[in-house]
């Protein structure tokens, strides 16, 4: 008895020095009722469930705990606020836990309580379910053979149980004959509560493990794709781009990377799209700036399906491309396509050196052949315009129905 | 006067090769590598023109913009960026930008767009222009403002022209107008673009996975 005073000593000493700093606040996540056992729990740096199982203890002496939650609600009626607590040591949570257990014994020797019984009961029931739910702990049965909890752990454990039998034991015995419920009726149910307290935490938390788990695997896989992605992309080129020595090819290799990754990472390309021409008409100026070095420009308005008479004009103005690049002797092509109403508008147009359109020699006539039959045969119409030091600008038309 | 030029942009080693292509033909009078320091030392000096970047921590050019727009309207914002994406092309322009350009810009044709920023002119790269003509493309005007909903024949030409890879000059001359003229054209597409609310435009911008 007189080592409890002692630490009862402690206890309070300990309690004084808290209170002397305390700014005491209710809580703002985490609570039941008010926030204020929660509250109390982060000023004195424990665990917020034994606060709990106190208040309920304490509500059990004439409704004592009742009393001093609601004093402490109106005392930080104002004052609701989220602090980080600041663990408490463990020989000085001992210490609280006697001096609550010494102030229960006054109380007792008083004989400020109703019954003996419903006090232990309930005492040893919410701080025994108290010790079996921290919320770091895994549960009790399994957190017996986990290696990674440590040995206070297993104790808190044990002594959970322990009381947990203990008022079950208290209970049965006091209440059972008194209400008359049959002693097997009460043992099954006990039982029942017995495996829930035990196994619940554990469920719960295995449940819980289990998600976050396939979460994490999937962001492992993203990561992974991502980084194949970059590796097989990104990395290489810039591999290429370092063992080149020629800017212009430099320039093209950066510009293709470039436009790929912002595919990549937009999702510009749209997955179904390999069947529109705006698609079809990137696609083809890509290759052919990576085939002949000359940065092309695409600009697109509005789109169109592509079908036998789009590819056509496709193909034309891919060779209108190829014929800019080879021959303009322009820094860069630009490549203009709108759909409008009842037509299909392709410009490629450059700022190069230009020829006179009357005067094509006759090896070019293959690129009249290829650019203005290609269009016409398909229904369509292709002007090139021209000018020696003008630059150069073919224009090909496909009318398209309406709508 | 030498033009007032303030150059925002988190990647430093583009800032620096930008301050030395513009530093003979403009006073370069600061630069900054946050939002936070951009907006107050623009205030403070109170440039003619800010050349911004799109993307940047805590938030991007678009804050820059408005926070400086709210108290310096008169300070022009040009908008450079690697980013040729709708959603931060027409962002900026709704924020209050007057032109944006693309990062691979040719160096003279950077100055050239600053000074035509300073004379209260727009600049439309080709990018840009296709992307006004897409999204008011084959759209109704609304009655709530009619003009405001739709461009002009005129303005569509000189827009189609620009996404040609015409520049402004050889734009008038194809167009038989003057150079003024184009110039009205575009900056009335920069303020149908920035004033209009048209349902389209949201459309638009969301069909693309805009917003």
């Amino acid at each position: 008895m007189s080592l409890i005073e002692v630490e009862a000593g402690g206890g309070d000493h300990l309690i004084v020095n808290r209170i002397g700093q305390l700014r005491f606040r209710r809580r703002g996540r985490d609570r039941i009722l008010a926030g204020v056992a929660g509250g109390l729990a982060d000023t004195l740096g424990v665990s917020d469930a034994f606060v709990r199982a106190a208040f309920v203890t304490l509500g059990m002496v004439w409704g004592l705990g009742v009393l001093v939650y609601l004093a402490m609600w109106l005392m930080a009626l104002d004052r609701v606020e989220d602090t980080q607590p600041e663990p408490v040591a463990t020989h000085q949570a001992v210490g609280l836990g006697l001096a609550f257990a010494g102030s229960l014994l006054f109380l007792g020797a008083l004989g400020w309580w109703p019954s003996n019984a419903l006090v232990i009961t309930v005492g040893a029931l919410s701080f025994g379910t108290a010790a079996l739910t921290d919320r770091n702990m895994p549960g009790p049965l399994a957190a017996l053979v986990d290696p990674s909890v440590d040995r206070p752990g297993r104790l808190r454990m044990l002594v959970g149980v322990a009381l947990l039998i203990g008022g079950l034991a208290v209970f049965s015995s006091s209440v059972g004959p008194i209400s008359g419920i049959g002693p097997v009726v009460l043992a099954v149910a006990l039982t029942g509560f017995g495996i829930l307290v035990a196994f619940g935490p554990w469920v719960t938390r295995l449940a819980q493990d289990l998600s976050t788990e396939r979460r994490e695997r999937i962001r492992q896989e993203e990561r992974a794709e991502m980084a194949a992605h970059l590796h097989d992309s990104v990395l290489q080129t810039l591999a290429l781009i370092q063992r080149s020595d020629d800017p212009a090819r430099m320039s093209i290799l950066a510009r293709h990377q470039e436009s790929e990754l912002r595919d990549w990472l937009y999702g510009n390309a749209p997955i179904d799209g390999s069947d529109l021409l705006s698609t079809a008409l990137k696609a083809s100026a890509r290759r052919i700036e990576a085939d002949h070095q000359v940065p092309i420009d695409v600009v697109v308005v509005g789109d169109h399906p592509l079908n036998e008479d789009t590819r056509a004009l496709l193909g034309a103005a891919s060779e209108a491309m190829v014929n800019a690049s080879k021959h303009s002797g322009a820094e860069r092509i630009s490549l203009y396509f709108e759909a409008e109403d009842n037509e299909l508008v392709v410009y490629v147009t450059d700022q190069g050196k230009g020829f006179e359109p009357a005067g094509v020699a006759g090896d070019r006539r293959g690129i009249a052949e290829s650019i203005k039959g290609r269009v016409e045969r398909a229904g369509g119409a292709a002007d090139i315009d021209s000018e020696p030091g003008e630059g150069t600008e073919v224009v090909l038309r496909m009318p398209v129905a309406a709508g | 006067m030498r033009v007032k030029v303030y150059l925002v942009d988190d990647h430093r080693l583009f800032l620096a090769g930008v301050r030395a292509e513009l530093s003979e033909a403009f006073s370069i009078v600061g630069s900054a590598y946050d939002v936070d320091t951009a907006i107050e030392e623009i205030r403070g000096l109170e440039p003619d023109v800010v050349l911004i970047d799109v993307h940047m921590p805590d938030g991007g050019g678009i804050v820059v913009v408005e926070g400086v727009g709210e108290t310096n309207p008169e300070v022009k914002f040009l908008a450079l960026s690697v980013s040729d994406q709708a959603e931060d092309v027409i962002g900026m322009i709704r924020a209050g930008a007057r032109g944006y350009v693309t990062k691979t810009i040719e160096p003279a044709d950077l100055a050239d767009a600053v000074r035509r920023i300073d004379a209260g002119d727009a600049v439309f790269s080709p990018r840009l222009a296709g992307f006004v003509l897409d999204a008011f493309a084959g759209v109704m005007p609304t009655e709530e403002d009619p003009e405001l909903d739709q461009l002009t024949t005129r303005e569509k030409d000189v827009l189609r022209l620009i996404a040609r890879g015409f520049a402004y000059k050889q734009v008038a001359r194809k167009l038989n107008i003057s150079i003024k003229t184009v110039e009205t054209h575009v900056s009335s597409v920069l303020r149908k673009l920035q004033l209009t609310n048209r349902h389209e435009l949201a459309r638009w911008a969301s069909k693309r996975r805009i917003v």
